[in-house]
């Protein structure tokens, strides 16, 4: 009887180890599989708003002077390094109503990227620790941008729009960056 | 222990076990989703920026395709180029896309009243589509930005004397420099052609390859100078400081002494230069120019050649042909009698 009891224990322990091995194991490989999908997702969202930024104004410096009413629309009518302003006659009245998606501008400010229309603003990108627009003259030289942003001279010189944006995100270790460099489609 | 006890407790290790598996699975489950939520958000945006690409390509394409000219009547007639018809607006466009074109109201008067096309056009690739609009206009500069624009390319050997090609403007140096030659050829074709002939000509540094263009609207622009009541050849003078003029020849003219003229000249046959001509503005010869050994002819603005009657007629030089980029001349030219212009974007914007 004594004996019986004694070689339960040891099998008790014995199992009990073996148990803790495994669970340990599993524990590991649970925690490891939800950082991963921790890190998977955020790193997804983090590609997603970059994208989305850079997806913003391409669309809308690609459209940026659209005047099929020949109202003489300024296609940039705003241009520092951190803020941009683009004009289009999208209904064709000849006008550019500047409450409306006809006047579009683009800021980088406060860790954000935003697009304002009229007094809506949209945050198309947090968590922004980098954001630079550039102006390219039809040599593809960039133009020298003042602090109070280009004279009205120089902004018709502007042939494309370049942003360089990095966005990060709490939790991952590598941010991601985009340059973009989106022509007008205006004549020069 | 007892046998029950150590079942209860194997029990328990094993539940744990399979609990701890569970979550497991859960998790694998999870990582797949968000794999394949962003793999298929990747290819949606390959497919959209493909659409993009292919409707901006097809668009490119449909506007190199319009030819020069003062409207856009051709392109609004559709492919049949009847107006009225069934395929009035259809684009003519590469595979993967298509396109419409229709006329745009423009103001009575200012730069927005030139003629002006709106089109629209429709790109397919890889799964994704997105259409386009954009808005066409005629430059503000007239003709092509070449020296030489050509009706067909003559055969190689047709220049035994001298070609100088200088596409650099002699009244503003800051202006963007010109091509040498435009024809209606692959660009690898025009190039084998200036290399062929390249013992025998002369280009500035600044002058531009030669680059594929629809054949001059010489036919049309000569009509649209007889219309305006042209003078004829007496307008070139053998000595003096010529004054711009219309000038219209409809048969050959040859120029057997030494000449000079200014504005537009349009000779209906064929351009034989015996002696010297030196022309400032827009010299069209319809039926091709002869060169010989000896002679010059010089201009500064353009020559444009149409395609003659005779195939490989078009250009014969055994003397000297200089041509120089002047706009000062091209705008007096234009002044005369409006010249063709050709088809450039004046705006776009994205419709999805």
């Amino acid at each position: 009887m004594s004996r019986a009891r004694g070689s339960g224990l040891v099998e008790l322990l014995a199992g009990t180890a073996l148990g803790l091995i495994v669970l340990g194991a599993l524990t590991g490989a649970v925690a490891t599989g939800a950082r991963v999908l921790a890190v998977a997702a955020g790193r997804g969202e983090l590609e997603d708003i970059a994208h989305i930024a850079v997806e913003c104004l391409t669309f809308d410096v690609r459209r940026a002077g659209y005047d099929p009413a020949g109202g003489g629309v300024v296609a940039v009518t705003e241009a520092f390094g951190d803020r941009v302003t683009l004009s289009a006659d999208l209904d064709g009245d000849g006008a550019v109503a500047p409450d409306s998606e006809e006047t579009v501008a683009y800021v980088c400010a406060g860790g954000q990227l935003s697009r304002i229309v009229g007094r809506q603003s949209m945050p198309v990108a947090d968590g922004v620790s980098a954001c630079r627009l550039r102006y390219l003259d039809a040599s593809g030289a960039s133009l020298a941008v003042p602090p109070t942003g280009l004279a009205a001279t120089d902004r018709t010189r502007i042939r494309a729009i370049a942003l360089d944006l990095t966005v990060s995100a709490p939790g991952l270790a590598m941010p991601t960056s985009r340059t973009t460099l989106v022509s007008l489609r205006t004549p020069p | 222990m007892t046998r029950r006890a150590r079942a209860t407790t194997g029990g328990v290790t094993l539940l744990a076990a399979l609990a701890a598996l569970a979550v497991a699975l859960a998790l694998s489950a999870g990582i797949a989703e968000v794999t394949r939520t962003e793999v298929s958000l990747a290819r949606s945006r390959r497919a959209t920026a493909a659409a993009l690409a292919a409707a901006d390509g097809c668009l490119a394409r449909g506007l190199a395709g319009l030819p020069p000219g003062w409207s856009f009547d051709e392109a609004l007639a559709g492919t049949d180029g009847v107006g009225g018809t069934m395929d009035d607006g259809l684009l003519t466009l590469p595979p993967g896309c298509s396109g419409r074109a229709e006329a745009t109201p423009a103001p009575a008067a200012g730069p927005a009243a030139r003629p002006r096309l709106l089109v629209t056009v429709e790109g397919r690739a890889d799964g994704g589509r997105r259409v386009v609009q954009a808005l066409l206009g005629r430059s503000p500069g007239p003709g092509l930005p070449a020296l030489a624009w050509l009706g067909e390319l003559p055969p190689t050997g047709v220049i035994t004397g001298a070609l100088v090609l200088d596409g650099a403007d002699r009244t503003d140096a800051s202006a963007p420099p010109w091509a040498g030659l435009a024809a209606p050829a692959d660009p690898a074709t025009l190039d084998a052609w200036l290399t062929a002939e390249a013992a025998r000509t002369t280009r500035t540094a600044v002058t531009q390859a030669p680059f594929s263009g629809a054949p001059p609207p010489v036919t049309a622009l000569a009509a649209r100078l007889q219309a305006a009541g042209p003078a004829g050849a007496e307008v070139l003078v053998a000595s003096g400081i010529p004054t711009p003029a219309r000038a219209f020849v409809a048969t050959d003219l040859v120029v057997p002494g030494s000449l000079e003229g200014a504005g537009l000249l349009v000779v209906g046959g064929s351009l034989d230069i015996r002696g010297a001509l030196h022309f400032t503005g827009v010299v069209v010869a319809m039926g091709g120019v002869r060169i010989a050994a000896g002679a010059s002819l010089v201009v500064d603005g353009a020559l444009w050649i149409g395609a003659p009657s005779v195939p490989g007629s078009s250009l014969r030089v055994d003397g000297r042909l200089e041509l120089r980029q002047d706009r000062v001349a091209m705008a007096t030219a234009d002044g005369l009698v409006p010249l063709p212009r050709v088809a450039v974007l004046l705006g776009l914007r994205d419709l999805g």
